[in-house]
C-alpha cells in the first residue's frame, strides 16, 4: 500500500508540472489568436494545475501522517521490547518503513522462539504427568504404608495400606492436616513427622506399634524430610510391618535359648561327676561305677538331644531327605514292639499289638515312620506306671482313604490346660517331669514327620489320672499314589 | 556344732545327688528338692542356712521360689545361689534386687559351688560379729 501510496504521489507532482508546463505555454500563445477557443485550454491547463497542487498537497499531507503514524507504532514497539529508542524521529518514510519492518521481523522472531518454548513446556509438562503417574501407580501397589505430607503437614499423597492403617479416606482427608485426620488415633506417629520436619534430618528411623484388625502390629517407620535449599517441601513416611519378623526372631532366640539349656543341663552332670572322680571325691568302687554310668547316661542323652535337634531342624528346613515307599504300618509297628516289650517288662507293663488288618498300606519313608512309632510306644510305657498297660490299634477308613495308629496308655495323663501344648518344642508337662525325664522333642518329631512330611495328622486325648491316647493318621498307598498320578 | 544346712532345688536328680555328695563330703547337711513349690515349703519347714535352686524346674521356677522366700518373713532374708543353664538369663540388676547372693553358670564346677558357700557363709558370720 505505501508503495502505491508513493506511485500516486509521483503521478501527482508529474501532472501538476505538465499542467504548469501547458499552463506556461498556453498563455502567450493564447493571446496571440482568436480567445474563442484559446481561453478554454488555458482555463483547462490551470484547472489541471490547480488539481495537481491541491492532489501534491493532500498527497503530501497524508504521507506525512503516514509517517508519522508508522514511526509512533515503531517507538511504541520498541519501548515494548526496551530496544533503545532513536533520540530524533527518523527522517524521511523510508526510515519509518525499514525500522517497523524490521520490528516486525523481530516480533515475529519472538514468537516464533516463544511457540517453540511453549511447545517444549507441553512435552515436559506431559513427561511430568507420567512420571508422577508412574510414581503414583508405584506408590499404590506397594504393600507397605507409605504418607506423604506437605510443608504444612497436610496429607498429599498415601496408599491403600496407609489408609487401612491409619484409619482415614484419601480423597475425602486430602490436604487435611494429619493431625485433624489422626492425631488422636495416633499421636505418636504424628508427632514423629513433625519433629522430622522440624529437625530437617533426611533419614530417622523408629519403631511404632499400631492397632491393626484386632491385633498389635510393629512397623519400622522410616521418616524422610523432602527439602530444596533450606526449604523444607514435605515430608515422606514409610511403614514396614516387622510383626512377623520380630515373632520369628524372638522364636529363633526362644529356640536356641531352649535348645542351649537342654544342651547345657546333660553337660552339667558330666562336668560336675567327671571332677568329683577327678578329684577322688568317690570314695568306694561303687560310688565310682556310679559315677561311670551317670556320665555315659548323660552323654547318651545328649547325643540323642542333638540328633532329634538336628532332625526337626532339617524338617523345619525342608532338608530332610525321604525315601517313600509303600509300607504296611501293621509291620512297622511289628518291628518296633519286640523293642518296646523288654523296656516295658522292667516295668511290668503289658504292650498289645495291632490285630492284623488286610490292607493297611501307607507310602512313607520306613526309618521315619519307625522313629514316629518308636516315639509314640517309648513315650507310653515311660508315663505309664508300673503294672500299668500299652495298647495299640490300628484302623483302615476305606472312605476317606485313611489309615490311622493309635497308642493308648493307662498312665498319668496330661491335664487340660496343657494338652494342646504337646507337640510343641521343648514341651514337657510338669506335673509329669518327675515321672521320666526326656529332651522335650520327641513329640515335635513325630508331629513333624506325619504332618510336614507325610502330609497326616497327629492326634492327642487324655485324662490325668486315666491315662493318654496318642496318634496319627495317614493317606494310604493307594489313595497317595493316585493323587500323585 | 550344728552343721550348716543347704537346701538344694533343681528337677534334674544327678546334678541334686553329686551336689549332695559333695557338700555332705565337705560337713554340711543336705536336703533336697525337684521343684520350686516343694523347695518353698522345705524351706519353712527345715529353714537352711543357704538355698541353692535352678533357674528353670516345673510347677515354680527359681525365681518364683525367690520371690516367695523374700515375701515370707521368715525366709527372706536367707541367701540364694542361683544355677542356671541359660545364659543372660539373671542380669546383675535383677539379681540385686532379688538379693541373690550368687549365680552360677550351668556346667558348673561342684568346687566352685563349694567355695561360693563357704564364702557366703563366711560373710555371714562377719556381719553377725559386727
Amino acid at each position: 500500500m505505501l508503495r502505491s501510496q508513493e506511485s500516486l504521489v509521483w503521478v501527482a507532482v508529474t501532472v501538476a508540472l505538465v499542467a504548469l508546463c501547458a499552463a506556461a505555454l498556453a498563455g502567450p500563445y493564447h493571446s496571440g489568436i482568436g480567445a474563442g477557443w484559446r481561453n478554454p485550454l488555458a482555463a483547462l491547463c490551470l484547472s489541471m494545475y490547480a488539481v495537481g497542487a491541491v492532489g501534491v498537497i493532500f498527497l503530501g499531507v497524508c504521507h506525512h501522517r503516514l509517517v508519522r503514524a508508522i514511526t509512533s507504532i515503531a517507538r511504541q514497539l520498541r519501548s515494548k521490547h526496551g530496544a533503545p529508542l532513536q533520540e530524533k524521529k527518523p527522517w524521511g518514510r523510508g526510515n519509518a518503513v525499514r525500522t517497523l519492518q524490521a520490528d516486525l521481523e523481530d516480533r515475529e522472531a519472538l514468537v516464533e522462539r516463544l511457540e517453540s518454548e511453549l511447545s517444549d513446556l507441553r512435552i515436559r509438562a506431559r513427561l511430568s504427568e507420567r512420571q508422577k503417574q508412574h510414581t503414583e501407580a508405584i506408590l499404590y501397589s506397594l504393600r507397605d504404608a507409605v504418607v506423604v505430607l506437605d510443608d504444612h503437614n497436610r496429607l498429599t499423597m498415601a496408599n491403600a495400606p496407609a489408609a487401612r492403617l491409619l484409619g482415614f479416606d484419601l480423597e475425602a482427608d486430602r490436604y487435611r492436616p494429619l493431625n485433624d485426620i489422626c492425631g488422636e488415633r495416633h499421636g505418636e506417629f504424628v508427632q514423629f513427622l513433625q519433629q522430622s520436619a522440624q529437625s530437617r534430618v533426611e533419614g530417622t528411623r523408629r519403631e511404632l506399634t499400631f492397632s491393626l484388625e484386632e491385633d498389635l502390629h510393629t512397623f519400622d517407620t522410616i521418616v524422610s524430610c523432602v527439602q530444596e535449599g533450606q526449604a523444607v517441601l514435605g515430608v515422606v513416611a514409610v511403614l514396614h510391618d516387622v510383626t512377623r519378623e520380630k515373632e520369628i526372631s524372638q522364636m529363633k532366640n526362644d529356640f536356641i535359648s531352649h535348645v542351649s539349656h537342654e544342651l547345657k543341663t546333660p553337660l552339667a552332670s558330666i562336668t560336675a561327676y567327671s571332677e568329683m572322680l577327678v578329684d577322688g571325691e568317690a570314695d568306694d568302687e561303687d560310688t565310682r561305677k556310679e559315677f561311670y554310668g551317670i556320665i555315659q547316661s548323660q552323654a547318651q542323652r545328649l547325643n540323642r538331644l542333638i540328633e532329634d535337634i538336628l532332625n526337626v531342624s532339617r524338617i523345619e528346613s525342608g532338608l530332610m531327605k525321604t525315601a517313600k515307599e509303600p509300607a504296611s504300618l501293621t509291620i512297622l509297628i511289628e518291628q518296633q514292639m519286640s523293642m518296646i516289650r523288654s523296656y516295658a517288662e522292667e516295668k511290668n507293663i503289658t504292650v498289645t499289638g495291632p490285630a492284623p488288618i488286610v490292607y493297611d498300606q501307607v507310602y512313607a519313608d520306613r526309618d521315619m515312620m519307625s522313629q514316629v512309632i518308636v516315639n509314640l510306644l517309648s513315650n507310653a510305657v515311660k508315663y505309664t506306671p508300673a503294672g500299668g498297660s500299652v495298647t495299640v490299634r490300628t484302623a483302615v477308613d476305606e472312605t476317606t482313604g485313611r489309615a490311622q495308629v493309635a497308642v493308648t496308655d493307662t498312665g498319668v495323663g496330661i491335664p487340660e490346660d496343657e494338652v494342646e501344648h504337646v507337640f510343641d518344642k521343648f514341651y514337657r508337662v510338669g506335673a509329669n517331669n518327675k515321672q521320666a525325664k526326656g529332651t522335650g522333642l520327641g513329640l515335635n518329631l513325630v508331629k513333624q514327620i506325619v504332618e510336614k512330611i507325610h502330609t497326616g495328622r497327629v492326634f492327642v486325648t487324655s485324662r490325668v489320672g486315666a491315662g493318654s491316647t496318642f496318634g496319627f493318621e495317614l493317606p494310604l498307598a493307594k489313595v497317595e499314589m493316585a493323587e500323585a498320578t | 556344732m550344728t552343721a550348716n544346712k543347704i537346701l538344694v532345688a533343681d528337677d534334674e536328680i544327678h546334678i541334686i545327688h553329686v551336689v549332695a555328695i559333695k557338700l555332705r563330703n565337705n560337713g554340711y547337711d543336705v536336703v533336697s528338692a525337684n521343684n520350686g513349690a516343694e523347695a518353698y515349703e522345705l524351706a519353712c519347714e527345715e529353714k537352711p542356712d543357704i538355698v541353692v535352686t535352678d533357674y528353670q524346674m516345673p510347677v515354680m521356677t527359681g525365681i518364683e521360689l525367690i520371690e516367695k522366700l523374700r515375701a515370707n518373713e521368715e525366709t527372706r532374708h536367707v541367701p540364694v545361689v542361683l544355677l542356671t543353664a541359660r545364659s543372660f538369663a539373671v542380669t546383675q540388676e535383677q539379681q540385686e534386687a532379688l538379693g541373690v547372693s550368687a549365680c552360677l553358670s550351668k556346667p558348673f564346677s561342684p568346687k566352685e559351688l563349694l567355695k561360693t558357700l563357704q564364702d557366703i557363709l563366711h560373710q555371714q558370720e562377719l556381719a553377725l560379729q559386727h
